[in-house]
């Protein structure tokens, strides 16, 4: 009976991973990236220099600047530079039209001529909205995350020896390896895995399970959100025109109320009118729990604290513990890095995956060598998903360094190249795999996208050198941290693509053998 | 949290030589019964005094997030240097266990 329930898991553990394995890993490992999104988002709008300022010139300078140039507007958002992100931001919804945004110089206060990129936001959004019209991505974005929830589960399950080969990795072993990397690579980092994957989960319970809100609520959703976050609950302008008062002094009250935290995200509403507000929420960097709700309200007129609101029900703690683990703006440095590679691990764990399952299979036909037509499906899609996808980020970074800077549409046109390329890579696969072998598709794709990480850091000296050269000289270590990451990335896909020399005949065999007789 | 970290490398190195598969090829020979048993007490109790370490060091919640970290970190270097440096990985076991102290003297005094 047990070993039945546990073949049952095995079964699960094999398709679940199988059908979900390629989307999971696109959105593995643009999350990864998301925890450098700020640092990316440096890299692709280099113009963007950080300065030293306090928070109160900033703000000032901020709204200066929006007083002048959107003063009708409903709502203005004021983001002030921080560690990461050297951005002075201003955002605001006109009266009519459309959300407009601007990067302003934190230390001049004017409007940076700024190459249009989404930088890291583009991998931040593909990697929960997969490009697809609200809200169909964050749907299949979660039923993605349902199922890696269920393959971690049947995993831990059908791992008979989670304990006692704990420690085990034997290199240069063919089948063998590529099952204790993927259980090494699993158990090793589990904690991660599990929190990462329900915290997924919990990020979007409002949509995935909104039952219990219906319920109380009807058909008015939009009243759960006001009774949460009171603080951002939208009034109509008044008639009466007013002065906004200054925002820099309430940031002492901000100060006196989050002793240790910063300010994040200001919200003014209604600027210019008598009953104009104010909002401030804390900075996401300096605590852990994601509390979207937690939030100070000024008279935008007298600057007065009105209201102050706090997320310290224990389940909306749970839940925004949970989500801020996930999201991680709290980690510094060393964490982050340590985030990024947990991230790395869970891509590669779910690689593993994908290839051990058609690994087993190809084990049949070893002999004949020649796959039939469902296995070559899988290798494809398999090049495709992994090597295709490493091509399509780094042509994205390459695309924003040959497009010129300013032609618009130009960010439009960094997102259609990572797609193109994405997709071109889809076709070569399929040309290769059904065409020839498995092996040259590997190979192929992983060699040019080696060359093509490796010639990051010099593509970057040559069209943005300036920037690169600047960033050194203030100790900004941003720029030319991407550059060597993409530099040993690149290292270590020529690292794999040298494994696919040859035809692999006699190396399929040889490898594989040993594996054989163990298995039996 | 230099020495959580330490104390988690010390403590999974114990665990994976109180094993006889690992121990034989880190060290060439397999240890006696009860020598395996004190070794995995040794490397429970390093990996609780990590915690505890964290736990002095930080805020609840980051010294829980940062006891994961080194956690999984540490337990991933150990395989990785082991899997291809059996010796070295023994040495910077060895090296934590002399450095464990240094660490936590310094710990107190900040």
């Amino acid at each position: 009976m047990k070993e039945g329930f546990r073949q049952a898991m095995a079964w699960l553990h094999t398709w679940a991973g199988l059908t979900f394995g390629w989307l999971l890993f696109a959105i593995f490992m643009t999350g990864t990236l998301s925890y450098f999104k700020n640092e990316i988002t440096q890299w692709t709008q280099p113009e963007i220099v950080p300065h030293e300022i306090s928070a109160a010139d900033g703000v000032n300078r901020a709204q200066q600047w929006l007083g002048e140039n959107a003063p009708d507007a409903k709502r203005w958002f004021i983001r002030l530079p921080d560690e990461r992100s050297p951005e002075l931001g201003v955002s605001w919804t006109p009266a009519k039209g459309r959300f407009e945004e601007r990067s302003l110089d934190s230390l001049t206060g004017v409007p940076v001529q700024v190459r249009q990129s989404m930088g890291g936001e583009f991998f931040y959004r593909f990697h929960f909205q997969l490009q697809m019209p609200y809200p169909w991505g964050r749907w299949l974005a979660s039923l993605a995350a349902m199922v890696m929830f269920v393959a971690l589960i049947s995993g831990i399950i059908t791992h008979k020896k989670i304990f006692k080969e704990f420690f085990t990795f034997r290199p240069r072993k063919g089948q063998r390896t590529w099952l204790d990397g993927h259980n090494a690579v699993a158990v090793l980092v589990l904690p991660f895995h599990l929190m990462i994957t329900y915290s997924s989960l919990v990020i979007f319970m409002t949509m995935i399970m909104p039952l219990s809100i219906l319920t109380t609520y009807g058909k008015n959703t939009q009243g759960v959100f006001d009774d949460l976050f009171p603080a951002f609950k939208t009034e109509q302008a008044a008639a009466d025109r007013a002065p906004l008062a200054s925002i820099a002094p309430m940031f002492e009250v901000a100060a006196e109320k989050w002793p240790g935290s910063r300010v994040g995200l200001i919200t003014v509403n209604n600027p210019g009118s008598a009953n104009a507000s104010v909002t401030m929420t804390r900075h996401g960097a300096d605590h852990i729990p994601h509390e979207p709700g937690t939030a100070l309200v000024f008279d935008g007129v007298s600057a007065e604290l009105k209201n102050e609101s706090n997320m310290g029900a224990a389940s909306l703690m749970l839940a925004g513990g949970l989500y801020g683990l996930h999201m991680g703006h709290f980690a510094g440095p060393l964490l982050r890095w340590l985030y990024f590679l947990a991230g790395i691990g869970g891509t590669a764990m779910i690689g593993t995956g994908l290839v051990i399952w058609l690994g087993k299979r190809r084990l049949k036909h070893a002999k004949s060598g020649v796959l039939p037509f469902e296995l070559r499906l899988v290798e494809m899609l398999n090049v495709a998903s992994m090597s295709g996808l490493m091509l399509a980020v780094v042509s994205f970074f390459w695309a924003n360094r040959l497009l010129p800077v300013s032609f618009t549409g130009r960010s439009d046109w960094e997102v259609k190249t990572f797609f193109c390329v994405w997709g071109v890579a889809l076709l070569h696969a399929f040309a290769r795999v059904f065409l020839r072998d498995g092996r040259s598709a590997w190979r192929e794709q992983l060699t040019l996208a080696a060359l093509l990480y490796c010639a990051l850091p010099i593509l970057d000296m040559a069209t943005a050198g300036g920037y690169l050269l600047a960033s050194l000289k203030q100790g900004n270590l941003t720029l030319v941290a991407l550059d060597m990451t993409a530099l040993a990335t690149g290292i270590f896909l020529a690292w794999g693509a040298l494994r696919f020399r040859g035809d692999g005949k006699i190396v399929l065999a040889s490898k594989l053998t040993p594996a054989v007789q163990e298995a039996r | 949290m230099l020495l959580a970290t330490l104390l988690c490398y010390v403590g999974f190195s114990a665990l994976c030589l109180s094993m006889n598969r690992h121990s034989e090829d880190l060290t060439g020979r397999s240890f006696s019964v009860s020598r395996a048993k004190a070794l995995r007490l040794l490397g429970w109790a390093a990996l609780l005094a990590s915690l505890w370490v964290a736990l002095a060091s930080q805020t609840l919640g980051q010294a829980l997030v940062q006891w994961s970290a080194a956690l999984m970190g540490s337990a991933v270097v150990l395989v990785f240097v082991m899997s291809y440096w059996p010796r070295l990985a023994l040495s910077l076991a060895g090296v934590g266990v002399l450095l464990c102290p240094v660490f936590a003297f310094l710990q107190l005094l900040a």
